[in-house]
């Protein structure tokens, strides 16, 4: 669902992505791990069109991103760390509008549908969106993405900054996902989460993906291990 | 993606008051300037209405004059004004040569301001002399008038601005442009559908003020149903530029801040450099000559020939035997010298008037070439053709005046060449001038405007298409 091949960004002399392959079926999720700078949002942007790669090319559902940019668009969704909707709108006319202009028409039970099953509650379905938390936002872009169908979900950062009640209904939801067939690929700092949730990770660092394993093999704090090792910070571990 | 393109814009636009705020603001605007035009266009009515009323009056008493003269009494007046002498007519008794207001007046201050909307030749006076101008306080010419043609040329720009200078660019400051692009949508059709929305808003609000404004003030909206569509189309033409512009800035995605800068320089340039630059230009490529120059040229002529009116005269009489041969008096005036002279005097000074006159007429033809330059002036142009206070209305108002003045002149001629009197029988013959408004099309302003605003934003989306600059990569 997902692949890239030699994958690569250059800004100058500056490599921020190196010769890059991924490859994300369905139902799995990949989490790539890595500090700022490593070139986990730069791989999100190349897979969403939004830059253009210096050499390698990037796939979604098979379709070339960079010839394909509005066709490939069809199959995924996109959760970046800080999702600002509306504030005016509601819950539900958010998740109208931006599956309208997917082209996908629903009637308001569908709508509050999509929104229940992705654990926004009852009462906040017709909330407008400035009153909401982080997390509550985060559910309506969960939302979008199952109104829209997305065979691909693309997550940036998407549990920065959430409580850890928050952050664990966010990982339900993506098993959820994940169980309805969807590759996802969630860029993230948080270890704990990634280990949970993910059925492959990813450690980049300079652009590089060093480190790639089946997240059932490995324990948190061998992960943890691992990433600090991979990121030369051994010497802080007591 | 329209309809519901549209539906976003008409919620989040109520929700957050946009709407009934621009709603307001052009009402209160646009109120205010029909009630300010209105309110010159009455003080001009009611002069020029003043005018002919003492005129009227003038005429009673002169009719009394005449009345008491032909019954043999005797009248309290100097000689020279006893209307039974048809020069006094001629000089104490003029018609009021007025420029009415046209229905539209009210719309465009125009020239309105610096010229007078009446004058009266007299038999003696100089064509070229007649005051038109008009006292005008110079702050008010600084500042323009708060009229409709104000609203919508100066005022409009600045609304269409604040109202759409941040398309893209809030949406990128908000942090929603992301998952927006993420959709498989193309930022730059979205931008014209959003754009498209808030034109067709600020249209609608626009026309739908100005026709209930101009119902409410009583004005007859249908028997002038063709310059209220002249006025709506060069209104949209103009608000269809700026929307172009808006959408340009936006695509070219700069920040909110540097989008307002670029577009509210775009008003500067375009509503006031420009305009005034070419003024300015035109008046220093083709500078007019002096009127002074020319009044005192004037003088000077009539010095030449007050030394030789005798000698004018009996050419004069020559030149019209039936003067002549009719007169068995043989007596010769002043007047008989003068009006003669005067004659000649006119002859005399047709190279410098029209050297005047022409020297408008280039100054006129270069900024014309220009005036696609700045939509402002089409539209200023355009809209004082609808009020009539353009420039050639008035230009036609004196050639109007100045053929009445040699009709009111030629009247007298027989009368006094004969040697006859005026009689209260010739006051219903006596010459009346009326104003024939100058009906000036506006086609080729609005086909201009509507035509710059496609180049422009052809232009524009095919630079963008070679370049491949696309809308989505300037988020990053």
């Amino acid at each position: 669902m997902i692949n890239t091949n030699n994958l690569t960004k250059q800004y100058g002399d500056h490599i921020a992505l190196d010769r890059l392959n991924l490859n994300i079926e369905q139902g799995e999720i990949y989490c790539l791990l890595g500090a700022n700078g490593a070139g986990k949002t730069t791989t999100i942007n190349l897979l969403l069109g939004f830059i253009q790669p210096t050499s390698g090319s990037a796939f979604i559902n098979q379709l070339n991103v960079q010839e394909n940019q509005k066709k490939s668009k069809r199959f995924l969704a996109y959760i970046p760390e800080n999702l600002m909707l509306y504030p005016t709108l509601s819950a539900v006319e958010n998740l109208r509008y931006f599956s309208g202009i997917g082209g996908k028409e629903f009637s308001i039970d569908e709508l509050e549908g999509f929104l229940t099953e992705a654990g926004l509650q009852k009462e906040a379905h017709h909330k407008r969106i400035a009153s909401f938390s982080k997390g509550m936002r985060q559910k309506v872009g969960i939302a979008i993405a199952l109104a829209k169908d997305a065979k691909v979900l693309l997550l940036d950062e998407p549990t920065s900054g959430l409580d850890p009640k928050a952050s664990n209904e966010f990982g339900q939801l993506l098993q959820t996902l994940k169980n309805k067939g969807v590759a996802i690929l969630m860029a993230t700092h948080d270890l704990f989460r990634a280990k949970e949730v993910a059925t492959t990770i990813g450690i980049m660092k300079e652009g590089k993906l060093k480190q790639e394993f089946t997240a059932k093999d490995i324990t948190l704090q061998q992960l943890e291990e691992v990433y600090l090792n991979t990121m030369d910070y051994k010497q802080l571990v007591p | 993606m329209l309809k519901h393109n549209f539906i976003h814009e008409l919620k989040t636009l109520t929700r957050n008051r946009w709407m009934l705020f621009l709603g307001i603001i052009i009402l209160v605007f646009f109120s205010f300037a029909t009630f300010n035009g209105h309110q010159k266009v009455e003080k001009r009515a009611l002069d020029i209405n003043a005018a002919k009323q003492e005129v009227k009056d003038a005429d009673q008493e002169m009719l009394m004059l005449i009345d008491s003269v032909e019954r043999g009494m005797e009248v309290s007046a100097p000689y020279w004004t006893i209307p039974t002498s048809p020069m006094a007519v001629g000089n104490y008794h003029p018609r009021v040569a007025a420029m009415d207001p046209e229905p539209w007046a009210f719309i465009a201050t125009g020239q309105s301001d610096l010229f007078t909307h009446y004058v009266k030749p007299t038999v003696a006076g100089d064509d070229h002399t007649l005051n038109y101008t008009e006292m005008t306080s110079p702050i008010q010419l600084l500042f323009g008038s708060f009229d409709i043609s104000f609203v919508i040329i100066y005022l409009l720009p600045l609304i269409i601005v604040a109202f759409s200078y941040n398309i893209l660019s809030s949406e990128r400051e908000n942090g929603s442009l992301r998952l927006l692009a993420s959709n498989s949508i193309s930022l730059q059709k979205w931008v014209i559908q959003k754009l498209a929305f808030r034109f067709l808003f600020v249209a609608l609000v626009s026309i739908l003020v100005l026709g209930g404004i101009f119902l409410i003030k009583g004005f007859d909206l249908f028997s002038n149903f063709g310059e209220f569509l002249s006025l709506v189309l060069v209104m949209l033409g103009y608000v269809l530029f700026w929307f172009v512009l808006a959408f340009i800035i936006n695509i070219s995605s700069g920040s909110s801040a540097k989008n307002a800068i670029v577009l509210l320089g775009l008003w500067v340039g375009l509503v006031l450099l420009v305009p005034s630059i070419l003024n300015q230009l035109g008046n220093s490529i083709y500078p007019m000559p002096s009127r002074t120059l020319m009044i005192n040229d004037m003088r000077q002529i009539k010095v030449d020939v007050s030394q030789k009116q005798d000698e004018i005269l009996d050419n004069y009489l020559r030149d019209h035997p039936e003067y002549a041969i009719n007169d068995t008096t043989e007596n010769r005036s002043f007047y008989h010298r003068y009006m003669a002279s005067q004659m000649l005097v006119k002859k005399e000074l047709e190279p410098a008037v029209s050297e005047f006159e022409d020297q408008l007429k280039r100054q006129q033809q270069w900024l014309n070439q220009f005036k696609w330059l700045s939509p402002a002036i089409l539209v200023q142009e355009s809209m004082n053709h609808i009020a009539g206070t353009s420039t050639s209305d008035y230009e036609s108002y004196r050639k109007q005046v100045s053929e009445f003045a040699d009709i009111w002149r030629n009247h007298f001629m027989p009368l006094l060449y004969n040697n006859q009197k005026f009689s209260e029988a010739d006051y219903k013959d006596l010459p009346s001038f009326q104003y024939k408004s100058k009906k000036t099309s506006v086609k080729a302003n609005l086909l201009l405007l509507f035509v710059i605003s496609l180049i422009l934003g052809l232009t524009f989306g095919i630079s963008h298409v070679i370049k491949g600059k696309k809308a989505s990569m300037a988020m990053n």
